[in-house]
């Protein structure tokens, strides 16, 4: 019985087309057009450009810019992670008991990251600017009366404080859900046998978090190694190109430097690296996965 | 046991309270410094304004095109989301049902793959296709987006598909209901929780972005979205703090106002999207 002269078969089909269209002509692309140009020297205006092999790749791997961008993204993602998800984990064990003030603390604790990282880093820019230094010096905190921003030194923490004050939010209500997975016959059974709550945690609390902790790890990387908007907010690199990360330093090249061959190497190398990434979490999670059934 | 517990659930208030100050701090000195005359800021950034004095609200929406800038990040944002709102589905749902043909598996797992690939891995391409398409505008970023949403939506709804039962759909056909009449009727209908996650998680990312519009938008004023006005703000004025407050607080005010009265729905969603995903 056809309805609209033609089978459930073709029905079907035409179902995937918006999507394939759309995918293979805005994804697949540009995809390729990436790789292309990585093979070339061209500077992202002129009409013509020559094929250099595989030179960008080899000197990408000697230039000391791109090292530093990869070193600072490194310590960046490091500091990041440790510091979002430390805070994440304490905030949430605290917002899983039963408070009376749960839900205010909660919706408080969430709300900047619904705001945007371009905003949020304007806003803490002009705050690194003009009110932390004369805390600093009513205090006499010699570091923080200058502005932490300013010195290639301490620009990172000043990021990375940024990023951190937004971004414990989304780990945390992971956190949170995980925690609402612990079984209660499971916690009373360990008080009644007189579990103190340190043996609680370790035994009982944090096995039911695994997976939720591999989901923010491995979040939370991702997002420390595609910084960007935060460093086109607070530093735009500086000072002395101290803070480029690497989604920083493509978009430099690419659209500012009359790189953009180079610059879609540079990308190269970033999709090998994230790629690295999601491919561990994809092992991780499905070995999850196997082990519940 | 009960005073321990007493004295932990102060010692809980006590941290809990003096946390959400770090949270809170940072927006009331932004409404606040929004409010002040330039005077009143120089001589203190943290005491509450003297008076309700609007005038920097005033300016930055008179000055820079505020209402027309909002338009378009709002027009973006529900465009992008009603055209994938209805793509994703559409795709998963025939994936869903096709999983045993090859044609479905490679497209399921093409787009998928679309997961390993950061953004900005495709953002120079990305820029020299749109740009030699003569794409760099409104359209082609609603493009770029609802292509962009497909690894994680269909990850999200061919997941979530698995579940509902093919009995459904026979039962559908034997009471003559064709493919797209099966998907709209019954099938649509029962997707609403996955739909709702891919709706949060989707919009707080168009919403909020900024790196495809900086890509994209960035050279015409008028086809500035939220984000990329904040960007351009500071070249824009000589530097004045009262009106950059006022322009950060005005870029807050929409999504604050809608996280205030879908807070649930929005933690509940992101939740739920991130743990999956």
């Amino acid at each position: 019985m056809k309805t609209r002269g033609f089978g459930p078969g073709a029905a079907f089909a035409l179902l995937t087309v918006p999507a394939v269209v759309l995918y293979a002509a805005f994804f697949l692309v540009p995809v390729f057009i990436g790789f292309y140009y990585s093979l070339t020297d061209w500077d992202g205006f002129s009409l013509s450009y020559k094929m250099v092999g595989l030179k960008n790749y080899i000197n990408i791997l000697q230039d000391k810019r791109f090292l530093n961008a990869m070193s600072f993204t490194l310590l960046y993602t490091a500091i990041v992670v440790v510091f979002k998800l430390g805070i994440a984990l304490i905030l949430a064990m605290l917002l899983s008991q039963s408070l009376k003030l749960r839900g205010l603390f909660r919706s408080i604790y969430f709300f900047p990251a619904v705001l945007s990282m371009i905003t949020v880093g304007m806003v803490f820019n002009q705050f690194f600017y003009s009110l932390f230094p004369p805390i600093g010096e009513a205090l006499g905190i010699e570091w923080l009366s200058r502005n932490l921003l300013g010195n290639p030194d301490t620009a990172i923490y000043g990021v990375a404080l940024t990023n951190i004050w937004q971004g414990f939010a989304t780990p945390m209500v992971i956190f949170i859900a995980g925690l609402a997975s612990v079984p209660k016959d499971l916690t009373e059974a360990a008080l009644i046998d007189g579990a103190t709550p340190v043996q609680r945690f370790f035994s009982v609390t944090l096995p039911f978090l695994i997976p939720m902790l591999t989901v923010n790890v491995v979040l939370a990387i991702k997002g420390g190694l595609t910084v960007f908007d935060y460093i086109v907010a607070m530093t735009g690199g500086g000072p002395s190109k101290s803070t480029e990360s690497l989604g920083f330093l493509i978009y430099q090249h690419g659209m500012n430097e009359m790189k953009f061959g180079y610059g879609t190497a540079e990308a190269i190398y970033v999709f090998l690296l994230i790629g690295l990434v999601s491919f561990v979490q994809i092992k991780l999670l499905s070995r999850k996965e196997a082990g519940q059934q | 046991m009960r005073s321990r517990r007493l004295a932990f659930n102060a010692f809980s208030y006590a941290f809990l309270s003096v946390g959400t100050l770090f949270i809170l701090i940072p927006v009331y000195l932004t409404l606040a410094v929004a409010m002040k005359t330039r005077e009143e800021t120089t001589k203190s950034f943290f005491s509450l304004p003297n008076s309700l004095y609007l005038d920097n609200f005033a300016s930055v929406i008179n000055k820079a095109h505020f209402w027309s800038i909002f338009q378009n990040s709002v027009l973006i944002t529900v465009v992008s989301l009603l055209l994938m709102l209805l793509v994703i589905p559409m795709v998963s749902y025939a994936i869903s049902r096709n999983m045993d043909r090859l044609y479905y598996k490679f497209v399921y797992l093409l787009i998928l793959s679309g997961i390993f690939v950061p953004f900005q891995a495709v953002m120079l391409p990305i820029f020299r296709h749109m740009s030699s398409l003569d794409l760099l505008n409104q359209g082609g970023l609603i493009i770029m987006y609802v292509t962009l949403s497909f690894a994680q939506g269909l990850f999200l709804s061919v997941g979530f598909l698995k579940n509902i039962p093919l009995e459904l759909d026979q039962a559908a056909k034997i009471d003559g209901c064709g493919v797209w009449l099966t998907f709209t009727r019954i099938i649509y209908p029962l997707m609403m929780p996955i739909v709702a996650t891919i709706l949060i998680l989707n919009s707080l990312w168009i919403w909020n972005d900024f790196q495809l519009p900086l890509i994209m938008l960035n050279r015409s004023p008028d086809m500035w979205t939220l984000p990329l006005f904040i960007y351009n703000f500071k070249s824009e004025t000589s530097f004045d703090y009262s009106l950059a407050f006022a322009a950060f607080a005005l870029s807050m005010a929409p999504i604050t106002i809608l996280y205030s009265f879908t807070q649930k729905f929005i933690i509940g969603g992101l939740t739920e999207g991130s743990i999956k995903s």
